[in-house]
């Protein structure tokens, strides 16, 4: 015997099976791809691919002989956005301070400069990627060698290292890293104060020139912060004589800096 | 379309002369000017990525500054000698900074004598 409530059981039913259904049978969306194999996974790295021509794995630090650290070349053309910060940058500095260093404040340091801080990075390769971890605030970055395209710009999550897609050209390493997030990210600390913005793109080509020696060029452009290319090579060497520990930006620790509660950090 | 500008390359050689060997910019320390505090140790604290020592320092007006003093990594410290158990609250010691630009109580370490007389270095800055 029907009862009151047998419509709206029937409602519930209808609504279950909606919810049921994919929403590419929906006929609104294309079905979604299986996602890739990650670069950790055994079928992955089991893959038959040629032999890399070197090994990274081991702990690196930039050879930080003078201002080599530096990303910033001699001379440059701004856009006009970026000349702003810039010429406050030089201000600062005139004045005894520092311009927007976030990266005092705990900001991460993000590619290129956390190539070149003076903390030794951690560097272990697989076949599929390689996985770099800065002593300086335990920065990770990943290179993945497995063949695997950029992430749809759509999807991807912008980060300070950005996304690195690295591909073997006989012997040199050639990474292709974009995805950066345009806010709080600098070609300089305490110089040039010249902002990445989202259009970031940079090219390492990584060669190991001599047994514990790493030269990495870097090529990068940035149409929203300067014309043309900025192209620049760092050294780096193996450093065997020490581990990265944890490392972390805590509050605390700029509280009991001089440096970073002064009054002269320019915001 | 955009205006672009030509840096000044002296300006950028200037700015070189710094260095990059703390997770902060170091460019606010005045690194000609080497000041001697006397005091009193408050808080000496063994972090990553910087060691730290909190300094009490007698003024003219009869009170005390209280003095932050920046110095490098642990690890590195260890290399030079440094032990987390060096130094504690209540210590007296002298220390040798490069003082902020701004005047603020605070520098980057140069040199520590304690009360034993015993001497310390070590990098300040990595």
């Amino acid at each position: 015997m029907p009862t009151r409530t047998t419509p709206l059981l029937a409602v519930l039913a209808c609504l279950a099976i909606g919810a049921a259904t994919p929403v590419a049978a929906q006929g609104q969306q294309p079905p979604v791809p299986p996602p890739p194999l990650s670069a950790l996974a055994p079928a992955n790295l089991s893959k038959p691919r040629p032999k890399a021509p070197f090994d990274l794995t081991g702990t690196w630090q930039h050879d930080g002989q003078a201002n080599t650290w530096r990303f910033v070349p001699e001379t440059f053309k701004l856009t006009p956005e970026a000349q702003v910060h810039y010429e406050r940058g030089v201000q600062a500095l005139k004045d005894g301070g520092v311009y927007r260093d976030d990266i005092g404040q705990c900001w991460p340091a993000g590619l290129p400069l956390i190539m070149t801080r003076v903390w030794p990075i951690a560097m272990i390769q697989l076949p599929t990627a390689i996985y770099m971890v800065s002593h300086f605030m335990n920065s990770t970055r990943i290179i993945y060698l497995d063949g695997r395209a950029h992430t749809d710009p759509d999807i991807v999550v912008r980060t300070f290292n950005g996304e690195s897609i690295g591909r073997w050209e006989g012997d040199t390493l050639v990474v292709d890293t974009k995805y950066f997030p345009g806010h709080h990210h600098w070609l300089d600390q305490g110089g040039a104060s010249v902002p990445a913005s989202e259009d970031l793109h940079i090219i390492e080509r990584v060669r190991m020139v001599a047994d514990g020696r790493l030269d990495i060029e870097y090529v990068m452009t940035d149409p929203k912060s300067w014309e043309g290319e900025w192209k620049m090579t760092k050294t780096f060497r193996r450093r065997d004589d020490t581990d990265i520990t944890e490392v972390q930006c805590l509050p605390d620790l700029n509280d009991h800096l001089p440096a970073t509660r002064s009054k002269a950090i320019v915001k | 379309m955009t205006r672009s500008i030509i840096a000044s390359v002296g300006v950028l050689v200037a700015m070189a002369a710094t260095s990059i060997a703390a997770h902060h910019s170091p460019v606010m320390f005045d690194r000609s000017v080497a000041k001697t505090l006397v005091g009193t140790v408050v808080e000496f604290a063994w972090t990553n990525p910087h060691a730290s020592i909190q300094l009490d320092v007698p003024n003219e007006k009869g009170g005390v500054d209280r003095w932050g003093v920046e110095l490098g990594s642990p690890q590195s410290m260890a290399r030079t000698g440094w032990r987390s158990s060096i130094l504690k609250a209540g210590d007296k010691v002298t220390v040798v900074v490069n003082p902020l630009k701004s005047g603020e109580f605070g520098g980057i370490f140069v040199s520590m004598t304690l009360a034993d007389g015993r001497k310390l270095g070590g990098r300040a800055t990595d």
